[in-house]
């Protein structure tokens, strides 16, 4: 396989050109560093994978490993969707993950499928965040502003993963308006951590929590979130996913209701690394619809990006990596901190990984705290000021950051789009001359970059709560992160642990099932919005 | 002389007047600091300490921030860019 994208197309790569070109003008002719993309991705295929005997129940199959059994004729699309379908009426009373489930459409869907030679989700049952267009059903975006909306067209990712034969199950239970975890339009409480149902003090991540809770809790395959600043990441994190921040421009943003139009990324919350390259080699690349994906590095070839290289039974890194680790990062005596040594002493005992300390760009607190991030929220008032003009109350608890937004004036708004320039100039020529991939604290700095992010899960709390951690990468390395994340969970097995089912709301009705799970204040929204 | 920040009632008037010009009305909301019992949306008391606390945690120190020590040179560097990542892409 060809080198990772990120190696051909940073901007260390651009400066080193301009010189180059500069020394040219100069001294006569000067050989120029390529500029080359990788080879294109095969998009149509998923790998024929071993089913290990701890699949046997078809909930919790990976999409590689059910696309494997529907291919080899030992499994009918059809009953993929019942299961999840079952599960969803035993459990969802309690999960509360989905806020619309399609199930005579999913079902009729499976049965046309059948188990002829489809896309790389052939057959997979998909759980959509419900800020994605989806035509002909409703797209509330958990608001009140968007409670009767029905879109005449599929958002570009919902309609090319149902092209390479995903099966939409349902709309999920987000933040409302993509902000803050899954919570009604006034605050209360739906959706729990798969992990803890009981107990929905727990966090289940950012407003993508729904989509998060439905693959955790094996309710769906796989599924698709949005991040604007933590919400493909942080549930990920806390659920025990695989999750996949792309790259700006990767996916298409058509279709999808905007929280910020230069921040919001689509992308696979998963339940491996495998699993994250199916679902991005199926949503990604070009759209006539969206400029922010055309003249872009072609997809590479994420599937085999993220197969495991093994020499023997040893399993070593596709591409020389060096893993950045940042200040403070396993500083401390919290599970978290432990959890995460493990993690990078796993890294490092992978032939051809290294773990490297390195030193963060100046100003990094500055221009990656709360203020500097605070310049995407103009994005939001914009697009909506005739809704703020006529319908405050609409925007429920959210309401304050839209009129933060409305306050911005223009000279700060131009000042963070510049120091968002500096901040990635220092970022590439400074942290990445030091390493390939970079471990975060907080998925924000690179959201706020546009730099793709990958969360995997490292350990468990004593509690029993997932702990994850979120690798850091250059522009378009989605395929080296995903790399590092097979390798990785090649050797370990954090991925493949489930939660237990609630028993107890296998008879309850959902009105016994949901006691009041609290609420969340429209003072607490701004310190929790994505 | 430097200038004195502004008083909570003063911002008040700089928050109301800014939203009011761009057609914004914070009358939509309840008065005081009770929670509208349908949407939850806040009331306006509530809406308006934390608006006045944004302007003084991220207008100022977004405006104060700059680039280099002269200027003149700041003007040439880093023009603004929506989407760095793709924009670094592309120049490549």
């Amino acid at each position: 396989m060809s080198a990772p994208q990120d190696s051909q197309v940073d901007r260390r790569s651009f400066l080193h050109r301009a010189s180059a070109l500069a020394a040219a003008t100069a001294v006569g002719s000067v050989a120029l560093p390529a500029v080359a993309h990788a080879a294109p991705a095969r998009a149509g295929t998923a790998p024929l994978v071993d089913v290990p005997a701890r699949s046997v129940d078809l909930s919790e199959l990976t999409i590689a490993e059910a696309a494997t059994l529907i291919r080899k004729g030992k499994l009918k699309p059809e009953q993929l969707v019942e299961v999840c379908l079952d599960r969803i009426k035993a459990f969802d009373p309690t999960y509360q993950a989905f806020n619309l489930v399609l199930a005579d459409e999913a079902l009729a869907r499976a049965r046309t499928l059948g188990r002829s030679r489809g896309g790389a989700l052939h057959g997979i049952p998909l759980a959509i965040k419900d800020n994605y267009f989806t035509r002909g059903v409703t797209t509330t975006a958990n608001s009140y502003l968007f409670a009767d909306f029905v879109p005449s067209y599929d958002a570009t990712a919902v309609r090319r993963l149902t092209a390479a034969g995903g099966i939409v199950l349902g709309k999920t239970q987000m933040g409302p308006l993509a902000t803050t975890r899954a919570t009604t339009p006034d605050g209360r409480i739906t959706t729990v951590n798969a992990w803890t149902p009981g107990d929905p003090r727990v966090d289940p991540g950012g407003s993508s929590s729904g989509s998060a809770t439905a693959v955790a809790a094996r309710l769906a395959t796989s599924s698709v979130g949005t991040q604007t600043g933590g919400s493909i990441t942080a549930p990920s994190n806390a659920q025990n996913l695989t999750g996949l921040k792309p790259t700006m421009g990767r996916v298409s943003l058509h279709g999808i209701v905007p929280l910020s139009y230069t921040r919001d990324h689509p992308g696979p919350l998963a339940r491996d690394a495998m699993d994250a390259a199916i679902m991005l080699t199926a949503m990604a690349g070009e759209d006539p619809e969206d400029p922010r994906t055309q003249g872009l590095p072609p997809v590479p070839d994420l599937i085999t990006a993220a197969t495991p290289v093994r020499r023997g039974p040893r399993v070593r890194a596709r591409w020389r990596t060096r893993i950045g680790v940042i200040p403070g990062f396993t500083g401390g005596t919290s599970e978290t901190a432990a959890a995460r040594r493990t993690a990078l002493e796993v890294l490092a005992g992978i032939e051809g990984l290294s773990v490297v300390d390195v030193s963060m760009p100046d100003e990094w607190d500055l221009l990656t705290g709360a203020a500097f991030n605070n310049v995407r929220l103009p994005e939001r008032s914009e697009p909506f000021l005739p809704l703020l003009r006529s319908n405050l109350r609409g925007f429920g608890v959210s309401v304050t950051g839209w009129l933060q937004g409305a306050l911005l004036g223009a000279n700060e708004f131009l000042i963070g789009q510049r120091a968002k320039v500096v901040l990635l100039e220092r970022v590439l020529e400074d942290l990445f001359e030091q390493c390939d991939v970079v471990v975060q604290t907080s998925p924000t700095p690179f959201d706020a970059l546009g730099l793709p992010e990958l969360a995997l899960p490292i350990g468990f709390t004593a509690a029993g709560v997932p702990i994850g951690t979120i690798l850091g990468g250059k522009p378009f390395g989605e395929d080296r992160l995903l790399a590092v994340g097979a390798a990785y969970q090649a050797v370990t097995d954090w991925h493949h642990r489930r939660p237990a089912d609630p028993a107890a709301a296998r008879i309850a009705p959902r009105s016994t099932a949901t006691p009041d799970r609290g609420r969340i204040t429209a003072e607490q929204v701004p310190d929790l919005m994505q | 002389m430097s200038l004195s920040q502004p008083t909570d009632a003063e911002l008040d008037v700089m928050i109301r007047s800014r939203l009011a010009s761009i057609g914004i009305d914070l009358e939509q909301l309840p008065a005081g600091s009770t929670p509208d019992p349908e949407t939850g949306s806040p009331g306006r008391d509530s809406v308006l300490a934390s608006l006045r606390g944004f302007v003084r945690t991220t207008v100022l120190p977004l405006s104060s921030y700059t680039f280099a020590t002269d200027a003149r040179l700041a003007q040439q560097a880093a023009p603004p860019k929506l989407y760095p990542s793709i924009d670094v892409v592309r120049e490549s």
